[in-house]
């Protein structure tokens, strides 16, 4: 449990500290793609693009961008806070200070969960300026925090494990980016063949995409109680494996 | 045992199929100023980083102040502060905050932490470049940062790796300075280093570890006193083709007018030595007792230079 509080929150600070030192890095790029994502289909294209379920394909594709920011976000920030660390000594400063094991991952964690959840929030602001419906706020904004701290967690895993930032990029782009557009940002899985539908069964992101377009559009492809169910399991299995590595001292202790 | 900071038993180091470290047993007393010496991959920072935790001993204890640094993780590292080898690179933060940091990890608030980071910064002459970000600081003033780093939570025992590598002279003589300072206030200090000079000056005790084992330890004064090169340089007044045979007693080496003699007593054969030359009306230029060096002591002991 957790019982250097000062520490925990030190650690804590620091790292929401740490992105928002470069905000202009960190938050404005989410906030600018998106407006040409709305720029783009809302203008040039909308009249092209039949609706979905019912909605316009300019608001269809907003959640699905954001949550889209929000796990970049989210998982960029814990995996390259976690990295550069290590990849400036600075991080055995910080293992050898009475932070446990659970604290240190706790901190990168929020750390994370912070940057995706700011950036999860303003995108709905720009997507409700847009006029994007928001069926539920809170819900909206609980689905933000918790697929934000899923994907801090996994961050922080993956962060751990790469010993540079190849091999970080190599997990951004040939995992994490597709994960994402099969997840059905652009599209309904309805419209997919039965082989590709059954995989997006098993893909975290179809579910937080699919959660944040019931909480805002009132339209998904999975019941909003399934996908947020999983959603809970994802975050909590993803916690506890960034927690178990980082106990397990895997390419941090030798 | 009670008295001791920092206490290894039996540690192991395996990488692959090689052990860094094997079998060291060190016990270091409360408030001694300990050297740790060894050339480049004897095990010095392996043995170092296993008192943090850094490294995850193949085999073996630590205990700092007679606690277990695994089952008491949270009381053995508050005690320890330690400078690392490896420069520290953080350049979100300016260096001051960075110090808030370090004490927020120890359990310091920010409120509390103030007066003891403005003294350390004062005292190792930072204060002007609290607000720098290390970037812009130097080597010599990373060096500094990251012994304040180490300082920061008044931490009973303190580990140096290397702390002076890479500095001018002028830095390296005010460290030396500071950390006698610090070491009269009762600090347990453990030093590695492969200055000799360094570890003659500052350390009560001296462990000399190669390949991973410690292979001696005792005060600087005993360690020199066990190498035979402690000797006694004489100069003659002329050449006397007797001298061997007068001096046969300390085996001399003779070479024209220069007469050397390698003794473990220097100091209790020299009046004998002269005596003996009186009495045989041997005159004498100089006489120059060359001291051994911790480096004679290594190369004793390993027929290697601790720098090679």
């Amino acid at each position: 449990m957790i019982s250097n509080w000062v520490g925990f929150y030190t650690l804590s600070s620091k790292e929401v500290m740490r992105f928002f030192s470069v905000w202009r890095q960190t938050i404005i790029p989410g906030v600018v793609t998106t407006l040409l994502y709305i720029f783009v289909f809302g203008v040039a294209l909308e009249n092209r693009i039949s609706e979905i379920s019912g909605v316009s394909y300019k608001i269809y594709i907003l959640p699905g961008l954001l949550m889209m920011n929000v796990i970049t976000n989210a998982t960029a920030n814990a995996a390259s806070s976690m990295l550069q660390m290590k990849l400036l000594q600075t991080l055995p400063e910080l293992l050898i200070t009475p932070l446990s094991s659970l604290e240190l991952s706790l901190s990168f964690i929020i750390g994370g969960a912070v940057r995706g959840f700011v950036n999860g929030a303003l995108i709905l602001l720009i997507c409700w300026l847009a006029g994007m419906p928001i069926n539920n706020l809170p819900l909206t904004l609980v689905a933000i925090f918790l697929v934000s701290w899923s994907f801090a967690s996994l961050g922080l895993l993956i962060g751990q494990l790469s010993d540079s930032w190849d091999q970080l990029a190599l997990i951004q782009n040939f995992v994490i980016t597709p994960f994402s557009f099969l997840g059905g940002i652009f599209y309904s899985i309805k419209m997919l063949p039965a082989w590709a539908m059954t995989i997006s069964l098993v893909n975290p992101i179809f579910y937080a995409i699919s959660t944040l377009r019931y909480t805002t559009l009132g339209v998904s492809d999975a019941s909003f109680k399934s996908s947020f169910i999983f959603l809970i399991i994802f975050a909590t299995l993803s916690t506890v494996a960034a927690v178990r590595t980082m106990h397990t001292g895997k390419k941090i202790r030798f | 045992m009670k008295d001791l900071g920092i206490e290894i038993i039996n540690l192991h180091k395996k990488y692959d199929d090689v052990y860094a470290v094997q079998g060291i047993n060190l016990s270091i007393k409360k408030g001694e100023f300990y050297g740790l010496l060894g050339p480049n991959g004897a095990g010095k920072s392996t043995t170092i980083n296993a008192i943090t935790s850094l490294v995850k001993p193949t085999a073996g204890q630590v205990k700092i102040l007679g606690k277990d640094i695994v089952s008491d993780f949270r009381y053995a590292r508050s005690q320890i502060g330690i400078a690392s080898q490896e420069l520290s690179n953080d350049f979100f933060f300016p260096v001051e905050e960075l110090l808030y940091y370090q004490a927020g990890y120890y359990g310091i608030t920010r409120k509390n932490a103030k007066q003891r980071i403005d003294y350390i910064l004062n005292k190792l002459g930072l204060y002007e470049h609290r607000n720098k970000k290390m970037r812009m600081l130097s080597g010599g003033m990373k060096r500094r940062i990251q012994i304040a780093k180490a300082l920061v939570h008044d931490p009973q025992i303190l580990i140096l790796d290397e702390p002076t590598a890479g500095v001018d002279v002028e830095l390296r003589h005010d460290l030396w300075e500071y950390l006698k300072e610090l070491h009269n206030g009762g600090k347990t200090i453990l030093l590695t280093t492969h200055y000799i000079d360094e570890a003659e000056l500052l350390c009560e005790r001296v462990g000399i570890i190669d390949g991973g084992k410690l292979i001696v330890e005792d005060t600087v004064k005993n360690l020199k006193n066990m190498v035979n090169k402690s000797g006694i340089v004489i100069h003659t007044k002329g050449n006397f083709p007797n001298l061997k045979d007068t001096l046969k007693d300390f085996n001399p080496i003779i070479d024209q007018n220069r007469v050397e003699i390698l003794t473990k007593k220097p100091n209790l054969d020299l009046p004998k030595i002269i005596l003996k030359l009186s009495e045989n009306n041997v005159g004498i230029e100089d006489v120059q007792l060359p001291k051994a060096s911790l480096e004679d002591v290594f190369l004793d002991l390993t027929g290697r230079k601790i720098n090679d």
